[in-house]
């Protein structure tokens, strides 16, 4: 099994949802985050005075996937979360050991 | 019910229409600083800022009040000490220093070299809570110069200093009935006596305590802009006691004044919007800025609401702004404003702007506008009082007048201002928090913070939940 990381913009998140379920994924984790890339911060400005904000809001999705879905789950999301414009984020696949499903103690694929 | 209703005792020289308005102007000028101006500036201030802000306002308030009971109010409204020749400077410099505390002195009826012209129709109870409220405006206004970085401690010596010694002396002056008043100078309600006297004592306190740390000062962004509206919307309507409340009857002036005070204020607003939207580095309007132009409208059009009529009121809410606009973004950048950190610009927005619109009185005032009565309608044959301005009289005697006021409130100001931060420095020792205290903020000094957030889930039962002690 595998870990699918994707950190995209925030209003991307429901159509990476979509997209996601679309593929046959039954569950995802997000969380509200705040990073930079190649683009930097952002300024803000209040009362006349400039202010740089390092870090930019986003959102950072997470779904376990069994082995043969992994291509179709990125396609999706990169499909999906693509604006074509600098910050679109990243996203990056690692190995997941073990799963388990904490209600019935179900170990391996049938517990995603 | 009829019958009951006209039996109660009123004394014959009270009206309730007035003394009713009266209290309702006064507690809406009090909603100007609690929560007001506490929400405005916890709202501009850095989040770790918030409870420290809100805690030195309700505490200026509280004790404004009692210096006012015990000797402030008839030091600064009550009968003039003369200390001089009738006549002389100190003959109208200052009232007694006695305090405000007998039954009889709350209920009878009010008198004041406030208003010469006609018996108030109100108690002294009535006049001292409605001056009050402005007293307590006044360092809480320049207590946006301090934040960050002033000693709590200091801030408690400093406001009964400054409310006795400055705000006093000049409210007597200008307001008791005495010298400037004397000579003819005007300032409806608090443009001088207020917003230009917070204004120079914002740029000197905030030189003496010294800036905030440089790491304050580079993320100063604001915690929260929906509180700086809730503030900056009780300031703008409660602003309507403000200068609605000073011609002290609830009459045809009052309503004027009220209008005037409004349509001043958009003036304002919109003035700096537009500045903001041609002329600004990034040509955005911001609401910040927006806000910054409706006070520069509230202020300036203290001293003259009820004198100045509604082409008078727009031209005031558009000359302060666009003044206090170019101050802010230019004149900021010279000596010596740039080398004294006023956090929250305090002496742009109420010492630039109460100067402008009291010097405007001088050119503005049309004596068409009458206070105390309409034409033909004057009270037991006294005339209305009105003011002359230049474009209306081709006279310049009201603008040298205010300009004199003006000139006073600016160096006794300053002077007192001075005196007192360095007496209170002598006396505390310092007028900053520590370094250690200032990175931390509020919870150093009070032990808590506006947003706390304490962990995630339930407690669990622990030993010590169980032990007989605590069950």
């Amino acid at each position: 099994m595998k870990l699918v990381t994707a950190v995209v913009k925030p209003f991307k998140l429901d159509e990476v949802k979509v997209a996601v379920k679309a593929v046959g994924v039954t569950g995802l984790t997000v969380g509200q985050v705040r990073g930079f890339g190649h683009t930097g911060g952002h300024i803000e400005i209040y009362r006349g005075k400039e202010y740089e904000f390092d870090f930019v809001d986003k959102i950072q999705i997470e779904v376990i996937v069994t082995d043969e879905m992994v291509e179709e789950v990125i396609d999706a999301i990169v499909a999906a979360a693509r604006t074509d414009t600098v910050g679109d984020g990243i996203a990056w696949v690692t190995d997941v050991e073990h799963v388990i499903r904490i209600r019935t103690n179900e170990r391996g694929p049938k517990a995603l | 019910m009829l019958d009951a209703a006209s039996n109660i005792p009123y004394p014959s020289w009270l009206n309730p229409a007035d003394n009713t308005w009266q209290i309702v102007a006064a507690t809406l000028v009090g909603l100007m600083s609690l929560p007001g101006i506490a929400v405005l500036y916890g709202g501009l201030v850095r989040k770790k800022w918030i409870v420290n802000t809100m805690m030195m306002t309700f505490s200026a308030f509280s004790l404004t009040l009692l210096v006012w009971m015990l000797w402030g109010y008839n030091m600064a409204f009550g009968p003039l000490a003369h200390f001089g020749p009738t006549g002389s400077f100190w003959s109208g410099f200052v009232g007694h220093f006695t305090p405000l505390a007998t039954a009889s002195s709350e209920q009878g009826q009010a008198v004041s070299g406030a208003n010469t012209l006609i018996p108030f129709h109100f108690s002294t109870a009535t006049l001292a809570y409605f001056q009050f409220v402005f007293a307590a405006i006044t360092p809480i206004l320049f207590l946006g110069a301090l934040v960050g970085r002033i000693k709590f401690k200091a801030w408690l010596l400093i406001v009964p200093l400054w409310i006795t010694l400055v705000y006093c002396v000049n409210a007597a002056l200008l307001w008791g009935g005495g010298f400037f008043a004397q000579k003819g100078a005007v300032d409806y309600s608090g443009g001088y006596v207020i917003h230009l006297s917070a204004g120079v004592a914002a740029f000197v306190g905030a030189w003496i305590v010294g800036p905030r740390r440089w790491q304050d000062r580079e993320n100063a962004f604001p915690s929260n802009l929906m509180m700086v509206a809730v503030g900056a919307g009780i300031l703008w309507l409660g602003w309507n006691g403000f200068n609605g409340g000073d011609p002290f009857y609830a009459g045809a002036d009052m309503a004027s004044a009220v209008l005037n005070t409004n349509v001043a204020t958009a003036a304002g607003l919109l003035t700096w919007m537009f500045w903001d939207m041609f002329l600004s580095r990034q040509k955005k309007p911001t609401f910040l800025g927006a806000i910054n132009g409706m006070i520069c409208g509230l202020v300036a059009i203290t001293p003259s609401a009820g004198w100045v009529n509604g082409v008078g009121a727009i031209l005031v809410g558009l000359i302060a702004s666009t003044v206090v606009w170019f101050a802010w973004t230019y004149l900021s950048r010279c000596r010596p404003f740039s080398k004294v950190d006023d956090a929250l610009g305090v002496v742009y927005t109420h010492g630039f702007a109460g100067l402008t619109g009291g010097l405007l009185v001088g050119l503005l005032a049309d004596p068409a506008m009458t206070e105390y009565g309409v034409k033909g309608a004057h009270y037991k044959g006294i005339g209305a009082f009105f003011v002359r301005g230049w474009f209306f009289g081709h006279s310049l005697h009201q603008l040298w007048e205010q300009f004199l006021a003006a000139a006073w409130i600016i160096c006794w100001t300053a002077v007192g201002t001075f005196l007192i931060f360095h007496f209170v420095k002598f006396v505390l020792g310092g007028l900053r928090e520590s370094e250690e205290t200032l990175r931390e903020g509020d919870i150093a000094i009070h032990e808590e913070e506006a947003f706390p957030e304490p962990t995630f889930g339930e407690p669990v039962l622990t030993p010590s939940h169980t032990h007989p002690d605590n069950v």
